[in-house]
């Protein structure tokens, strides 16, 4: 049997919309890309706003309480944690209005757990994890941690259409006039990788076949052993235990999974390069 | 010694090792370490050989259809229980960071509840309390252990294991063997000494510590080699095993030529005076965090004809390892799962990593994630299937590490890719799985408990307590519990029923069958 999840936690279907969008409002873009407004720019001078220096201070200790062990003690990434002085959701926050959410709700999807905190408690948080943002980004090249768009840089194009077409068999889905025309307008850098390796968001099609025959096909939205659900063509979502129905999950996105084993490092940077010419 | 009396001795001792106790009053004693009674849980493994099997066989794969909740404690609060409680004289005692509940195990109702000051150490998680006679050791996110009077939480008195400010912090549940107490250490984002220290259970006081890696600073020499995780013993050896965590640098090998000993390895020690007596290294230069602090579960049993003492771990880098635990020959070294990091295996038993694969400013897919193909959950032994069973992660990520992300802490990045769950029994002799069951995309956080009546209980990614048939992994029981389950079962009997205890996010459950039956 395959198990697809898209809705993790019991509680994700009130959440669904907002984690969706959360998610990609913090793909990580690099930092000429972001909004004037935060102004923080690369090689320019850096427009910062400054917080209190005990507001800082308290929000360092919490993020260390808390947050340090996947994000790391100076929020630049840590065991499995993003490099926040690097997210675009943290550039666009206003004093902790969006990453107040996602501390509040967690990132179930990601492994992120929820955390109680009260808004003065978040605001400092803020105000710690903006100054490492402002500090990160008026440092130069020494001492970050994370992914820049050019690091990934180093294949070449033409092998990546020669492995699009042919061993990696991509071109059999998909097509850079079709489905991926402009992806890497969509994703840059690190996400575009990710995403092309394999896509988490992309949504699998199932078809119920009910005892008396009926077949109903939809996205699926709930998996486990023992109950499968999905939304139908109306938008309405509907389940039904594994044991009283016949299913079939379409597995499409398993050929990204088929071939990490076939992969070259040097396969990967080629198609990266071939991907980035899909704007 | 005459004969008669020979024989009270030996039927004296036999009611010991299997009659429930009735002298409660005195909590934990050696005997009970060594031997613990049906109605006991008194360390993290539930006993000192690591194989979390229990001889309970009151739940049967033919009435477990009949399981049924006997009682939830909730603790309303976020965090997540990641201990293993501990049943003695009745009473439950589990935790999560800073704190610690003590639950009677008939009602489930609190008898009481200690909280540690606020303070800034790594909250990201905590296994559990040892006991010895009526004493909790409690170790706190800031790297201090706590003593604990196990009646009403009184705490006797706190020492500093580790320095919090240079970067060290500790989770673990202490192990007692003899009159010390093992503590064991964590911190990865600083070069830092790993090291286990023994503590006298009435004072405090330090008896003896053993360092995993030289000091900091050491030319061309690695720190970390944390120990992160609760190791096992064999009295009749007098050893104990343990595993070390990764060298720091984490993700940068160049200021650590060489294989980082003793990071990644399953060491043995002599508990009276903590020397090293022999170490086996699972991951000779470890460039991914591949910790190999994963149970050291110890099994006598044949080995290809012979009889052997065994010591077996499924690691986090994706290798499954038997090993002669008298010496610590390598008996078989076998991948539990995708792995391309290696380029295979030494005359030791080692794997040798490829250097084509250690983390690079372009980054590299590496199998298994980051967090390995298995980590903290606890494996099981099944002596009546031959059967190592695991709750095991197939995975994929990407590695990076720059000269410009220095040579300190992590140095360097990873994300993560793809990732599912997979419960496995893995044949001990062969490393062939041979049966698995699937647990869902990004994996599950729990661990494994099997009995000797042929069950296997376990958890799925969607938050499912599963009961599995332990020959055949075929699923009998499961109840939905509703948030991450991210613990290791439990099992005893109390008044004559067997409990099933599980967890899942705050709340722990118990699970038995209908007292008339």
């Amino acid at each position: 049997m395959n198990f697809l999840r898209l809705a993790l936690h019991w509680n994700l279907w009130l959440a669904a919309p907002l984690i969706m969008s959360l998610a990609h409002a913090a793909a990580q873009t690099p930092p000429d890309s972001a909004p004037a407004g935060t102004a923080v720019k690369q090689g320019g001078p850096v427009v910062r706003k400054s917080y209190p220096p005990a507001l800082v201070r308290s929000g360092r200790d919490l993020f260390r309480q808390d947050c340090s062990f996947c994000h790391g003690r100076d929020a630049g990434g840590g065991e499995s944690g993003p490099d926040l002085t690097r997210s675009k959701l943290v550039t666009e926050d206003v004093d902790g209005d969006k990453i107040g959410v996602v501390v509040r709700h967690g990132r179930p999807d990601k492994g992120m757990p929820p955390f109680d905190r009260s808004d003065q408690q978040i605001a400092s948080l803020a105000a710690f994890i903006h100054t490492q943002q402002s500090r990160a980004l008026s440092r130069g090249s020494g001492g970050r941690k994370g992914v820049d768009a050019v690091d990934l840089q180093t294949g070449n194009a033409e092998a990546g259409k020669q492995y699009f077409e042919g061993m990696g068999g991509c071109s059999g889905c998909h097509s850079p006039t079709g489905d991926l025309a402009g992806i890497a307008s969509r994703y840059r850098g690190l996400e575009l990788e990710e995403q092309m390796l394999y896509p988490r968001h992309a949504k699998s099609r199932v078809t119920v076949k009910l005892s008396l025959g009926q077949t109903i096909t939809g996205n699926l939205a709930y998996l486990d052993e023992f109950t499968v659900g999905l939304i139908d063509s109306t938008g309405v979502y509907r389940s039904w235990r594994t044991s009283d129905v016949q299913y079939k999950v379409d597995t499409a996105v398993d050929a990204h999974v088929e071939l990490f084993r076939k992969y070259t490092d040097a396969d990967i940077h080629n198609l990266m390069a071939y991907l980035e010419t899909f704007r | 010694m005459n004969f008669l009396q020979a024989v009270f001795l030996l039927g004296a001792s036999a009611l010991i090792a299997i009659a429930p106790s009735t002298v409660m009053a005195q909590g934990v004693d050696e005997q009970m370490l060594l031997h613990p009674p049906a109605d006991s849980w008194p360390g993290y493994h539930g006993d000192y050989s690591g194989r979390r099997h229990s001889a309970l066989t009151q739940i049967t794969p033919r009435n477990i259809k009949n399981l049924a909740l006997a009682w939830v404690f909730q603790t309303d609060q976020l965090a997540q229980i990641k201990s293993s409680p501990l049943l003695v004289a009745g009473i439950l005692y589990f935790t999560v960071p800073d704190n610690i509940w003590a639950v009677d195990a008939r009602s489930g109702h609190q008898i009481w509840h200690y909280i540690y000051p606020p303070n800034n150490g790594e909250h990201i998680g905590h296994r559990g309390v040892a006991m010895y006679k009526g004493y909790l050791f409690f170790v706190t996110p800031d790297a201090h252990l706590v003593s604990l009077n196990s009646k009403d939480g009184t705490v006797r008195w706190t020492v500093v294991v580790a320095d919090a400010a240079k970067g060290y912090w500790t989770t673990m549940a202490p192990l007692v063997v003899g009159n010390r107490v093992l503590v064991g250490v964590s911190g990865d984002f600083d070069n830092l000494t790993g090291y286990i220290r023994a503590i006298d259970p009435e004072t405090g006081a330090t008896q003896w510590q053993w360092n995993s890696t030289p000091p900091a600073g050491t030319p061309d020499q690695t720190t970390g080699g944390m120990t992160w995780m609760t190791g096992t013993y064999d009295p009749d050896l007098n050893l104990v095993y343990w595993g070390t965590g990764n060298p720091t640098p984490v993700l940068k090998g160049t200021t650590r030529p060489g294989d980082d000993l003793y990071t990644c390895s399953i060491v043995a020690l002599n508990p009276d005076t903590g020397k090293l007596v022999w170490a086996f290294q699972v991951s000779p230069h470890d460039t991914h965090d591949w910790d190999a602090v994963e149970t050291p579960v110890l099994v006598d049993g044949d080995f290809h004809g012979e009889p052997k003492k065994m010591l077996m771990q499924t690691s986090r880098n994706g290798y499954f390892f038997v090993l002669d635990r008298t010496n610590g020959k390598n008996l078989l070294t076998s991948p539990f799962g995708p792995l391309n990091w290696s380029l295979g295996i030494d005359k030791q038993g080692r794997p040798i990593p490829n250097p084509a694969k250690e983390p690079a400013p372009d980054g590299r897919l590496i199998a298994p994630d980051e967090g390995g193909l298995t980590n903290f959950r606890s494996p099981s032994f099944d002596p009546r299937n031959g059967l190592f069973i695991v709750d095991a992660h197939p995975s994929y990520s990407l590695y990076f590490a720059k000269p410009a992300d220095g040579v300190y802490g992590w140095a360097g990045a990873d994300y993560d890719v793809w990732g599912k769950g997979v419960i496995e029994a893995i044949d001990y002799q062969t490393g062939k799985i041979r049966w698995s069951h699937e647990l869902g995309p990004e994996g599950s956080g729990a661990g494994v408990l099997t009995t000797d009546s042929g069950l296997t209980f376990t958890g799925d990614a969607m938050g499912n307590f599963l009961a599995l048939d332990s020959s055949d992994g075929k699923t009998l029981w499961h109840a939905g519990s509703g948030s991450h389950i991210q613990s290791s079962p439990i099992t005893y009997e109390l008044d004559g029923r067997q409990y099933l205890l599980t967890s899942s996010g705050g709340v722990l459950f118990a699970w038995a069958l209908p007292p008339e039956q």
